[in-house]
């Protein structure tokens, strides 16, 4: 059979993704893994779409076969008493954190989620802004089910909130940006959602940052600065007490940064309220104190301004990514700096999942 | 030049270990294999290990990392004629970053030393194994050690933020590093677990979590193992995350109390420690929280500690278990296994059942929150046949334990122990798969060679040959 024959069962359509020869939409793992077997033998590149939130990082690839999660959307598994579900890639996170909320539990993935997908946020690494509390995002995905870039359907990791069982390839999915393969399914630690929180509004985000006691959160922004609380009502009332601000309930998290630029510097986070002195007045910004992630946006930054971002975050030990990019700063500004000094492993290790190149070839820094 | 010539060259004769003795010292961890160790190094520096690593490779000889030795999978035994490189003279911590609660250590650091370090500025390192007064920050990187505030804080992956490695070909690299999420592939979390199979890590950059300003400790016991598993599940599901939550069996209590005497209910099935920690309010009203629901649970005896000091002995009793093993037999078998926590109840009986079956005292302390089964066979070596019935019992648990959903293990890793059992998760292709990642850090084996990976894992059957390479 031909390739269109072979692909026609999968062919569909998805708004905002990249025209290429083939739209598909695999309903399953093995049907992911069949799709990338065929591409490695026609020498094809394939995106992996998910909700099409993330897709601006890195290096554009220019794709034979957009291949959409969208039909990977069941929830497999949710054992409530165990705090882990098992979900395919293409569930929304909107989804999944309403279906989880019912018995009040969370799987800690984006607030603010938009139409992303669970695989997407992995594949990005998106964290979240309750990170500074919870942790990275990788450190929730337990077992991870994935079409790798030849063909084959692997499974790492296991259905247990610990784990010391071979090669942490769960984690090393988290943030690949489709690189390695198609995630299929993923199982995620859950955490439960604590009773009461609070977002407590304060003038000094350092200061507050020393003295609660393990926020979920630090946030400032060109408008304000804000401590996010939970736990107890009697803990909530000591740590509010101690901060001097102003108290409301519930978690008000800053709105999404919607510019046609939006860059996310990555320093240590001792140097998070330096970083904030480098965001010219025009340009939005919500920096996580604690974390060291601060992300900017803007309609007017020039490639000049990126580049100068990028050096003080460089030579702050950190880094300065993209996640949207305007047109008018595409040439003169490259989308991840300074590759890491450890491109060529990195490079042998896609090669171990995705040995033809098939799988977003060279979105990665290094070209990788 | 001989090989031990070279490496005398390098580090002198006093950091070149050759003598019968020392290397039989050597040629066993904290578990139950024995291996024969070639020569042991001590080198002080990362320049040291480089040149250690390539003269071993050029004498065709494997290299095996070792901390402590207190790794209870056989991880740093040798599975034949090898260099072993001892990391525990490498154990400076450097300085102690307060503001972004991070510091770069050697890897011979002792896990506590490292905690009574950062004390003086309200912080600690938080994976805290039993072992933490004698293994290594390296060993834990390697094992991806657990322990008891594992439940709240996630094991050692979550408190690594780059390691530096000496790789096959002598390259000095670091994977991770400072800032969040660096660019590019997480090596670093491929490295942490990777127990020595991918090259030697001579230096960590660990998180460090804040001390909690307040912290409460409750006993509950249980006349049956029943209650005190639903009292673990029922704390968690109220949305109450311990820092631990810690279970004893019968037996178990029975050798700690006459051990430690830490006052011990030794009439209960099952005693359960759970700590609560966070602001002095806040933990107050938790851990009253934690007493009604044990209560709920048929908790016959529901006690908080009325002193530090009293916490302090309970947990004193709780990290003593396996010490106390020693009255009942003179070697144990510390096992390791990971299910779900609501398969807790199950996979206890039939643990039990299995010390019945090979007529082996099974002893059970564990971390409960976590699903993380510790069985303990305690046994006598001189005893003829024992160790078979320990090995056969000790697969058993294994096989019971993935029938419940769940894991070989938690934190103890895979080694040599519990090499030959990987195919009772993982199918070929999942092996394959492990196999062609290990070989693009080390494709001709020269760290850890035979551990991990059974024999036949890397498959050229599966999947298509790298671009460029012969059909
Ligand atoms: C009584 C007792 C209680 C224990 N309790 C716990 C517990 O609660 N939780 C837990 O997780 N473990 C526990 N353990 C197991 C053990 O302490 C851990 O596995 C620990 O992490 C091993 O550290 P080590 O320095 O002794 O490493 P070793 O035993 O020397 O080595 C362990 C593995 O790490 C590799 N390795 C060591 N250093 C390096 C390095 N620098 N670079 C690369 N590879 C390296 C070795 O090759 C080997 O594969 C316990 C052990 C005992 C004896």
């Amino acid at each position: 059979m031909n390739l269109v024959g072979q692909l026609a069962p999968y062919e569909t359509e998805v708004a905002g993704a990249p025209n290429a020869e083939f739209t598909v939409a695999p309903p399953s793992v093995e049907d992911a893994a069949r799709i990338l077997d065929l591409a490695c033998e026609r020498g094809l590149r394939v995106l992996t779409w998910g909700g099409g939130t993330h897709q601006g990082y890195g290096y554009g690839v220019d794709p034979d076969v957009v291949l959409s999660t969208h039909r990977l959307d069941r929830l497999i598994d949710w054992s409530p008493d165990d705090l882990v579900a098992v979900v395919e890639a293409g569930v929304k996170v909107s989804t999944l954190e309403e279906r989880l909320a019912e018995k009040g539990q969370s799987a800690i993935l984006s607030e603010i989620p938009g139409g992303a997908t669970v695989g997407g946020s992995i594949a990005a690494g998106i964290s979240g802004w309750r990170r500074l509390r919870y942790g990275p995002i990788r450190d929730r995905i337990l077992e991870a089910t994935v079409a790798t870039g030849d063909g084959r359907v692997i499974r790492a990791g296991g259905r247990v909130v610990k784990n010391a069982t071979g090669y942490d390839i769960p984690r090393l999915m988290t943030g690949s940006l489709g690189s390695l393969g198609v995630i299929g399914s993923v199982a995620l630690k859950l955490w439960p959602v604590a009773l009461h929180a609070a977002t407590v509004t304060v003038e000094d985000p350092t200061l507050a940052l020393a003295t609660a006691y393990r926020p979920i959160a630090v946030l400032e922004t060109n408008s304000a600065s804000a401590v996010y609380l939970s736990g107890t009502d009697e803990a909530l009332d000591e740590q509010i007490a101690s901060l001097d601000g102003t108290r409301a309930d519930g978690h008000l998290w800053p709105d999404p940064l919607d510019h046609n630029t939006v860059l996310v510097m990555r320093v240590p986070s001792r140097h998070t309220a330096a970083a904030v002195t480098q965001v010219e007045d025009s340009w939005d910004f919500c920096a996580a104190h604690g974390v060291g992630e601060i992300r900017i946006g803007s309609n007017t930054a020039s490639s000049d301004d990126a580049n100068r971002l990028r050096q003080w975050a460089e030579a702050h030990n950190g880094a300065l990514v993209v996640e949207r990019l305007a047109d008018d700063l595409r040439s003169g500004f490259d989308p991840w700096g300074t590759p890491p000094a450890t491109a060529g492993l990195q490079r042998r290790v896609k090669d171990a999942f995705d040995p033809v190149g098939v799988c977003n070839p060279g979105k990665l820094p290094g070209g990788v | 030049m001989t090989l031990t010539a070279e490496l005398v060259d390098l580090l002198g004769t006093a950091r070149v270990l050759d003598h019968p003795l020392r290397r039989h010292v050597y040629g066993k961890d904290g578990g139950v294999t024995r291996g024969d160790v070639e020569l042991v190094c001590l080198p002080d520096t990362t320049s040291e290990v480089v040149e250690i690593v390539r003269i071993a490779r050029r004498h065709g000889l494997p290299v095996i990392p070792r901390g402590a030795g207190t790794g209870l999978a056989g991880g740093a035994v040798p599975l034949g004629p090898a260099v072993m490189i001892v990391l525990t003279r490498m154990d400076r911590i450097e300085d102690v970053d307060v503001e972004s609660k991070t510091a770069w250590v050697g890897p011979g650091v002792i896990n506590l030393e490292l905690s009574q370090h950062t004390h003086r500025h309200g912080l600690h390192y938080a994976p805290d194994p039993s072992s933490q007064s004698t293994c290594t920050v390296g060993g834990n990187v390697a094992t991806n050690a657990g322990g008891l505030h594992c439940l709240a804080e996630g094991t050692t992956v979550a408190h690594v933020l780059a390691v530096e490695m000496v790789t096959a070909d002598g390259e000095v690299v670091t994977l991770g590093g400072e800032a969040p999420d660096p660019i590019g592939l997480d090596l670093r979390a491929v490295a942490v677990g990777s127990e020595g199979t991918l090259g030697v890590v001579t230096r960590v950059l660990v998180r460090l979590t804040e001390n909690a300003p307040a912290s409460q400790t409750l006993l509950l016991a249980f006349d049956d193992i029943e209650n005190a598993a639903a009292t673990v599940s029922a704390i968690i599901s109220e949305g109450i995350v311990p820092g631990a939550l810690e279970m004893m069996d019968r037996v178990t209590v029975e050798a700690v109390e006459n051990y430690v005497h830490a006052g011990f209910p030794t009439e209960a099935a099952a005693v359960l420690l759970a700590e609560i920690v966070g602001t002095s309010a806040g933990v107050a009203a938790e851990a009253n929280r934690v007493a009604s629901i044990a209560r709920a649970n048929g908790a016959i005896d529901v006690e908080i500690a009325s002193s530090p000091a009293q916490a302090a002995l309970w947990w004193k009793g709780r990290k003593s278990a396996f010490g106390a093993v020693a009255q009942a037999a003179p070697d144990y078998y510390l096992h390791d296994t990971v299910v779900p926590r609501t398969k807790l109840v199950e996979v206890l009986r039939a643990v039990y059942a299995i010390g019945r079956k090979y007529d082996l005292l099974m002893m059970n302390v564990f971390h409960a929150g976590d699903g993380n089964l510790h069985p303990l066979m305690a046994y006598d070596s001189a005893q003829p046949g024992v160790l078979d019935r320990v090995h056969a019992a000790a697969e058993e648990i294994v096989r019971a334990s993935i029938a419940a959903g769940g894991a070989l293990s938690g934190e103890h890793g895979i080694g040599i122990e519990k090499r030959d059992l990987m195919g009772l998760t993982f199918g070929p292709v999942d092996l394959d798969a492990q196999a062609r990642l290990r070989e693009a850090f080390d494709p001709e084996q020269v760290f850890n060679p035979g551990k991990v990976l059974p024999e036949g894992s890397r498959c050229f059957d599966y999947g298509r040959p790298p671009v460029g390479a012969e059909a």
